[in-house]
């Protein structure tokens, strides 16, 4: 009893943490990124800014949408909290633990991903059907490479939750293997194409012809787009966190144990800024790709998601 | 009465009968609803799956699915007398691969015969060209049950031999087979449905994809139970039935909606419709249920097979062999690419049909379906809400069709809970909502669409100029010029038709040519052909008695 009222605790802080810290780490990126280029960039706390102007701005609706036009930000918003939910983040053992399976995670991105694209038709003008053609074909390449993933590191650490293979990966001594290496280039590409960042989309351009997922929500306005830019700087959040839990699964915590929460809640800050801080240098290493480039780009990851089982298959055969 | 002489024929109702029932039940009635219930054919075509399915003896079995192809080559041919050819044609090759096989004895070679036969009527890649010429030809309600319960009869048949019947000749290559031709069904279907304009032509395409998709569960569960994984094999067949039950819903559902749009509007290609959810508000959003079952996204009917299919395919990946893990890969990757393509051919269905501007007069007036024809598809719509909400109900009942089917095995329990994902999602949309409550702005106004700054268009193009709309060509083809080149043969066209289809079309016509021939032949010519072989039949004796 004592156990579900402390995890149930823990997932109510997580969710609580992101929500509010979210804004935060995107603002870290763009001004990192901005110092890094030799510009001042705008404060940390600008995207907070930005979030509070559309709540104060009217919400406007083009003539020819139709009814459907508010729901696709709640269907988006919602559809990426859920997926937050699923990923531990400073402790593992979150009331959602049991369901935080890697298909039912990829399903919700998939529903979030459709919303967004959806809206992008709702007018049907040119710009949004152009971002939305463009994110179908990533999405394509990027759902496939993100499956060999996840069975990458479903073979590796024998289960099928999120919560699992970060307990597995944090508890057992897995070490290094070229089969992690490549699974990492993989899901770095996937997070760089889902989150819309450097070389396939521009999160800063201001050319409608050249957008992706901006193209799509170019007509949204008021609270609708604070709908839209909150769950993508969600989204930008979860991918690191997942990352994170995966990857740099050190200093975790444990839900039951009130004790590791603080360290886990210290070392996920510091893994935010250095992620943070390698996608920001990143980022200004590498310029935008031509649209059909990207699948080139993500098909490699999803070559690479397959070599990293491949490898696995390879080392259970000869016993290594 | 009827039947072989002396044997009559024999009718049993166990579980795997029942099941197969209950997904033919729901699409027949809601089709009768909407308008097929005055036609005699589509009784004697149910009435031949029913009684295919609740067949005891073979000669039974093989009776009704014959009436099953016979009755719906009729309903094909009032549609559109022009692939009916092509449709009678594949029912006759399916019938002489199936009679022969029923009343051999249990082996490999009766086996690949059932493969073919029922293969070929279910729309197994390679055999699976006629089908997106076929299906959408008849009526919509005819379209919806051969779609939804015809090539489920076909997969009947399959199940029924490969499992049971066959149960214990049952060698690793048959589960082998049907992965492989089930994972090309997959990708081509759903690569073809992206690609395809045409609403109902679209939706067959799709019907391929799901064929194969239960054809790669059954075919990893009977590789599992041949090679004595019963583990896997119960959960491969779990994910195989559910997509049986859930495409039996979504997809006469789509159908239905298809059919009334065509109704309503005159049409039904992709880039003459647009806005229809402003007209036909009702239908819009019955069909956004089916088509979230369709595109397999969470909370619709589609999202739990999927879920299972590549849990199953984990599993099988996890074990076994190296080439057969490399290949279980591969197919993961397939089953991924597949996902994503059905997904953004729903959203093309939806966002270009009924989001978006209408690019025609007739389009622009629609009006919503008449109530029967809502109400059939209601009923299905709610079907599907529920199977998508409550897949642990849905599974538990298909548990015992499992345990029929591979004996002694165990089924597993979901790790999806629907609901309680709702709850995640809903959460915080409601602490959003209370921020919105008391901080934001309140209201909206409706202004014309910003478009990047362009003008608003003249007064004579009421609804925009249409061309700068994305047709359902255009939309596509970023995915066709980046992956057409390896799925499609060079000219653009389908891999089975151009090494498969034409050819046979091509020797047909030879031999056609040769008869002709032979039936214009002069009585000259025919006397010396008599002749030439007595001359010939003589010779031979000759040689024999010579010797």
């Amino acid at each position: 009893m004592l156990a579900i009222l402390a995890a149930l605790f823990a997932t109510l802080l997580h969710l609580a943490m992101i929500m509010l810290l979210a804004p935060m780490v995107s603002g870290i990126v763009a001004k990192l990124r901005a110092r890094l280029q030799g510009r001042r960039g705008p404060p940390w706390h600008q995207p907070y800014l930005d979030l509070r102007r559309l709540l104060h701005k009217t919400t406007l609706i083009p003539e020819n949408a139709t009814e459907l036009y508010q729901l696709w930000p709640y269907i988006a918003f919602g559809a990426i909290t859920a997926a937050v939910l699923l990923i531990p983040s400073f402790c593992t053992g979150l009331i959602t633990a049991p369901i935080s399976d890697f298909i039912s995670f990829i399903g919700l991105l998939a529903l979030a991903r459709a919303a967004v694209l959806l809206a992008g038709l709702e007018t049907g003008f040119g710009f949004g059907a152009a971002g939305a053609a463009r994110d179908v074909l990533f999405g394509i390449f990027s759902e496939a490479a993100l499956l060999v993933v996840v069975l990458t590191f479903v073979l590796i650490a024998h289960s099928p939750t999120i919560d699992g293979v970060s307990v597995a990966f944090r508890d057992h001594q897995i070490g290094l293997s070229v089969s992690l290496g490549f699974a990492l280039v993989a899901l770095l590409s996937v997070a760089l194409t889902e989150t819309g960042r450097m070389p396939s989309d521009n999160p800063a351009g201001h050319l409608e012809l050249a957008m992706v997922h901006e193209a799509m929500i170019l007509e949204y306005s008021g609270r609708l787009l604070f709908l839209f830019q909150y769950a993508a700087m969600l989204r930008l959040t979860m991918w690191m966190t997942l990352i994170g839990a995966v990857f740099l699964p050190f200093g975790v915590g444990r839900a039951e144990s009130l004790l590791s929460w603080p360290l886990g809640i210290l070392l996920w800050g510091g893994k935010m800024v250095f992620l943070a801080s390698t996608l920001a240098g990143f980022e200004i290493f590498n310029a935008k790709m031509r649209v059909f480039r990207v699948p080139e780009f993500l098909g490699l990851a999803l070559l690479l998601g397959m070599l990293s089982s491949i490898f696995l298959f390879v080392a259970a055969r000869l016993g290594v | 009465m009827f039947g072989l002489p002396g044997q009559g024929m024999h009718f049993r109702a166990d579980p795997i009968t029942i099941f197969f029932l209950c997904v033919l039940i729901p699409q027949v009635i809601a089709a009768a609803i909407a308008g097929m219930r005055g036609s005699l054919s589509f009784w004697v075509f149910v009435l031949g799956m029913g009684l295919t399915l609740l067949a005891a003896d073979a000669f039974t079995l093989v009776f009704g699915f014959e009436l099953m192809s016979a009755a719906s080559w009729l309903l094909v041919l009032r549609g559109d007398a022009k692939p009916a050819p092509l449709y009678i044609g594949i029912g006759l090759f399916s019938g002489a691969c199936l009679i022969p096989a029923v009343f051999l004895s249990p082996g490999n070679i009766a086996f690949a015969l059932i493969l073919l036969g029922a293969g070929a009527k279910a729309g197994l890649a390679p055999l699976h060209f006629w089908l997106p010429r076929a299906h959408p030809a008849p009526p919509a309600g005819v379209s919806a049950v051969m779609s939804g319960g015809m090539v489920k009869v076909a997969l009947y048949v399959i199940i029924r031999y490969g499992f049971v019947v066959f149960g214990n000749a049952v060698a690793p290559w048959w589960g082998e087979a049907l992965v492989i031709a089930g994972a090309a069904s997959v990708l081509l279907g759903s690569f073809w449905s992206f690609l395809e304009p045409e609403l109902k032509t679209m939706l067959a395409y799709s019907t391929v994809e799901h064929v194969g998709l239960i054809a790669v569960g059954l075919g990893l569960a009977l590789h599992a139970k041949a090679l004595g994984d019963p583990a896997l094999a119960a959960l491969a067949l779990q994910a195989a039935l559910f997509c049986i039950l859930a495409h039996g819903l979504f997809k006469p559902l789509l159908f239905l909606g298809a059919g009334a749009v065509k109704t309503a509007t005159g049409t039904s290609s992709l880039n003459a419709l647009g806005g229809l959810m402003r007209g036909m508000p009702r239908l819009g959003a019955l069909m956004l249920v089916g088509a979230a079952g369709m595109a397999a996204l969470p909370f619709g009917a589609g999202f739990a097979p999927e879920f299972l299919l590549l849990h199953s395919a984990f599993a099988a990946a996890a074990s076994g062999g190296i080439v057969a893990r490399i290949g279980f890969t591969a197919l993961l990757v397939i089953l991924g690419v597949a996902a994503a393509l059905s997904l953004s051919a729903v959203i093309r269905l939806i966002g270009l049909g009924f989001l978006g501007r209408p690019r025609s007069l007739h389009v622009a007036a629609a009006e919503d379906a008449p109530r029967a024809v809502l109400g059939a598809i209601a009923l299905l719509g709610i079907l599907c809400a529920l199977v998508g909400l409550l897949p642990g109900l849905v599974l538990l009942g298909l548990n015992p069709v499992v345990v029929e089917l591979v004996p002694g095995a165990e089924p597993p329990s979901l790790a999806y809970a629907p609901l309680l994902l709702l709850c995640l999602g809903l959460v915080p949309i409601g602490l959003i909502y209370v921020l919105f409550r008391r901080f934001a702005v309140r209201g909206t106004r409706e202004v014309p669409a910003w478009n990047g700054g362009f003008g608003r268009p003249p007064a004579w193009l009421p609804f925009g100029d249409p061309f700068t709309q994305p047709s359902g060509a255009g939309f596509s083809e970023p995915v066709r010029r980046a992956m057409g080149r390896g799925i499609l043969t060079p000219g653009g066209g389908d891999w089975s038709v151009s090494y498969l289809y034409a050819p046979a079309l091509r020797l047909q016509e030879q031999l056609t040519r040769l008869a002709e021939y032979v039936r214009r032949a002069t009585v000259r010519q025919r006397l010396a052909f008599v002749l030439g072989s007595l001359v010939l039949a003589l010779f031979v004796l000759g040689l024999a008695g010579g010797r």
